[in-house]
């Protein structure tokens, strides 16, 4: 056990209301978690006391708009943020106990990996061009594991083939423009799975992909993470995809989470305006012909965050008290949050 | 077309329309090796007052087939009549007195709005183009009416498009579009690029300003929900042709066309409960997940374009072409799966799990 373990193990410190606590099965906890931003208008607050976990075996899903911090938490997370401009303010990032922002780059650098990895939303700017999809994928094994490169090369293919790639001992040595999109995105996930982490973060993993590719994609995904009991953060604005997908949900607005909920709940009735207003803008069928719901006025800008409730300026709800008082995530239930002083008037519709 | 009862002639009429990029190899001596056959023979009608919504994935030609219909790209065959008039025969004076009637709204708010211009220029240049749509002493009076009549506040006009964020953005874009009262819209993916909680403002916009100024809309879109929700019809396209056409009802409700069956059944629905009822129903769940990726325009396969990844395909489909009408087996049919589908073993399949 390393020395920043707490003396009682985690899971018996405070816990965030809604935020169900961190048990034997947690794989990773942030606690509080702040990313502020150096810009030329000053210091934007990206993330802002953000907390969630996900044990093994589990789907989070992190909702957010474009500027919400939910890729931001998840570059913190993973230890690629760059700094500066980026900086880490406060919190914690637990993973299996251990909070990584004390580590060493080298420690952290095990767990990146091996620990956990990571898949990004744009996988042609994501590989290496000058590289052969083998190399990139064989690389794992000869930097982290120390094997051959021949081995390296045989395991690429075994993950190739895991990821589906059709003939894929013959497109081992290609490069990553002679594939289709849907097929990089099945590299970058194969990338991810090398070192067989505990843990895998997709950042918009199917956004740049065609509907069809993209249902082949999460399959994919959603089938390697029942094999291998992993745990999946999914980083991405689609509440189809959520709704496919997820256990858990946490939906970010300006930096903070405003809600956060089991799937089924959270669409039955949301505890959050800002959740609410989100769902009713999906399209449906009785609704044709009628005006779309559209949620008024603009996200914020991070240097200039509205007072009290950030929503407030957007928010059909609000009141007097939602423009000078800030509300903190109050327990709904025991694995739900909202922070909305407004939560039971939202739920009950 | 399958729309008998439709009284009015269309406004715009495509007829076999072909766009083949050639591909050359050398450089002195060119030769062509091949062509991108990115719209190869595409027949549509859009009628006056109405939304004819264009799905598809990337590569499918619905961008190409939006720069034909703008006539910002020149077709290699086939016809686009406007009110009867061929226009890609046009001479040049006579195109631009068209083009004032048929404007576009491209999808990235970002790259298609010059950063040295105000708004004020942006949505007022087509004015410079087209002097007689308005005298030069209203024109700032207009620009500044324009961007009241999309929401945006008229004292911006001497801003920048950086100082704006997406959705307004888009919203100049079509401020712009709308300066010379056209007839017809071409909107690609007119909001794809926007934010979900953007993107309803963008197409409430859209809709109010077609009641207010009775435009017709070409509205491209991957999405298929927003694309229904707008749509009076609906063309479904796969490489380079519409592969099934009708009312928004008939294509969503009652697809014939495996490609649109696929399509609409891989598109997440936004209901965790779906989830359950497509396990409860087994394998799938009456999701079609296809295999491979669309094919190469360069290089399409004979007959049936979609028979490579398609799961009814047969020895015929290889050998003969199905053309886009409505399928023997329905032409007796009265009701919602007699609609123009280009498949010959089209039929009826449910693909989205109801309650």
């Amino acid at each position: 056990m390393s020395p920043d373990t707490p003396p009682d193990g985690p899971g018996t410190r405070e816990r965030a209301p809604g935020i169900p606590p961190a048990g034997p099965g947690t794989l990773l906890e942030v606690r509080d978690l702040r990313v502020e931003f150096r810009t030329r208008d000053g210091v934007a607050k990206a993330v802002d006391g953000v907390s969630w976990s996900v044990a093994a075996g589990e789907t989070l899903a992190v909702l957010g708009e474009s500027g919400s911090g939910k890729s931001v938490t998840a570059q913190a997370v993973m230890g690629i943020l760059d700094t500066p401009p980026g900086r880490i303010t406060g919190g914690e990032i637990l993973f299996r106990g251990r909070d990584l922002l004390k580590l060493k780059e080298g420690e952290r650098r095990r767990i990146r990996g091996a620990g956990m990895a990571m898949v990004f939303q744009d996988a042609l700017s994501s590989l290496n061009p000058v590289l052969t999809v083998g190399d990139q994928l064989g690389e794992m094994f000869t930097v982290h594991r120390g094997m051959s490169r021949k081995d390296a090369r045989a395991k690429a293919v075994e993950l190739m083939d895991r990821v589906r790639i059709p003939a894929a001992a013959e497109r081992v040595g290609q490069y990553p423009h002679q594939f289709s999109g849907g097929m990089r995105q099945r590299i970058m996930i194969a990338m991810a799975l090398a070192l067989e982490p505990d843990l895998i973060i997709a950042d918009e993993p199917t956004t740049a992909l065609d509907v069809t590719v993209q249902a082949q994609v999460m399959d994919l995904l959603a089938e390697l993470r029942r094999e291998l009991g992993m745990g999946l953060v999914l980083i991405t604005h689609d509440l189809g995809v959520v709704a496919d997908v997820a256990d858990r949900i946490a939906v970010m607005y300006a930096g903070r989470i405003v809600e956060t909920a089991p799937v089924h709940d959270l669409y039955k009735a949301p505890a959050h305006p800002y959740t609410r207003g989100l769902l009713d803008s999906i399209p449906r069928l009785d609704r044709k012909g009628q005006e779309l719901y559209a949620i008024k006025g603009l996200p914020p800008n991070l240097t200039a965050v509205p007072s009290g409730c950030a929503f407030h300026p957007r928010c059909p709800m609000a009141r007097d008290v939602c423009r000078t008082d800030e509300p903190d995530l109050s327990e709904v239930s025991r694995d739900r949050g909202s922070a909305c002083f407004f939560w039971r008037e939202c739920l009950r519709g | 077309m399958a729309e008998p009862t439709r009284p009015t002639e269309p406004i715009i009429e495509v007829r076999g329309l072909y766009k083949h990029y050639p591909l050359t190899r050398g450089v002195v001596i060119r030769k062509q090796v091949g062509a991108v056959r990115a719209v190869d023979g595409v027949d549509l009608d859009l009628f006056a007052g109405e939304t004819l919504g264009v799905v598809g994935e990337s590569g499918c030609g619905k961008s190409t087939l939006a720069k034909l219909l703008v006539n910002l790209e020149r077709p290699t065959r086939g016809s686009i009549r406007y009110k009867g008039e061929d226009i890609t025969r046009l001479s040049a004076r006579a195109l631009k007195a068209v083009r004032r009637n048929i404007q576009m709204v491209f999808q990235d708010p970002y790259t298609s709005l010059n950063p040295r211009m105000t708004v004020g220029d942006i949505v007022g240049e087509p004015y410079e183009i087209h002097p007689e749509a308005a005298p030069k002493g209203d024109r700032r009076r207009r620009v500044r009416e324009l961007l009241d009549v999309v929401g945006l506040d008229p004292e911006y006009v001497n801003r920048y498009p950086h100082q704006f964020s997406g959705g307004q953005r888009q919203r100049i874009g079509i401020a712009r579009g709308l300066a010379l009262r056209p007839e017809v819209i071409v909107a690609d993916e007119p909001v794809s690029a926007l934010d979900v909680s953007v993107q309803a403002q963008v197409v409430n916009l859209l809709e109010r300003l077609q009641g207010e100024f009775g435009l017709s809309y070409v509205f491209i879109a991957h999405d298929l929900s927003i694309v229904r929700h707008i749509s009076d019809r609906v063309a479904v396209m796969y490489l380079g042709r519409i592969v099934e056409t009708g009312r928004d009802a008939e294509i969503y409700d009652h697809p014939t066309h495996p490609y649109t069956q696929a399509l609409l059944s891989a598109v997440p629905v936004p209901d965790p409960s779906v989830r359950e009822r497509r396990a409860a129903a087994g394998g799938n769940g009456g999701r079609i997940i296809l295999s491979g990726d669309v094919p190469s325009p360069t290089n399409v396969p004979s007959g049936c374009r979609f028979r490579t990844r398609c799961w009814k395909a047969q020895e015929r489909c290889a050998r003969e072409e199905p053309e886009l009408a409505v399928p023997e087996r329905f032409r007796e049919a009265v009701g919602p799966a007699r609609h123009d589908s280009a498949c010959h073993f089209a039929e009826e399949r449910c693909v989205v799990p109801s309650d």
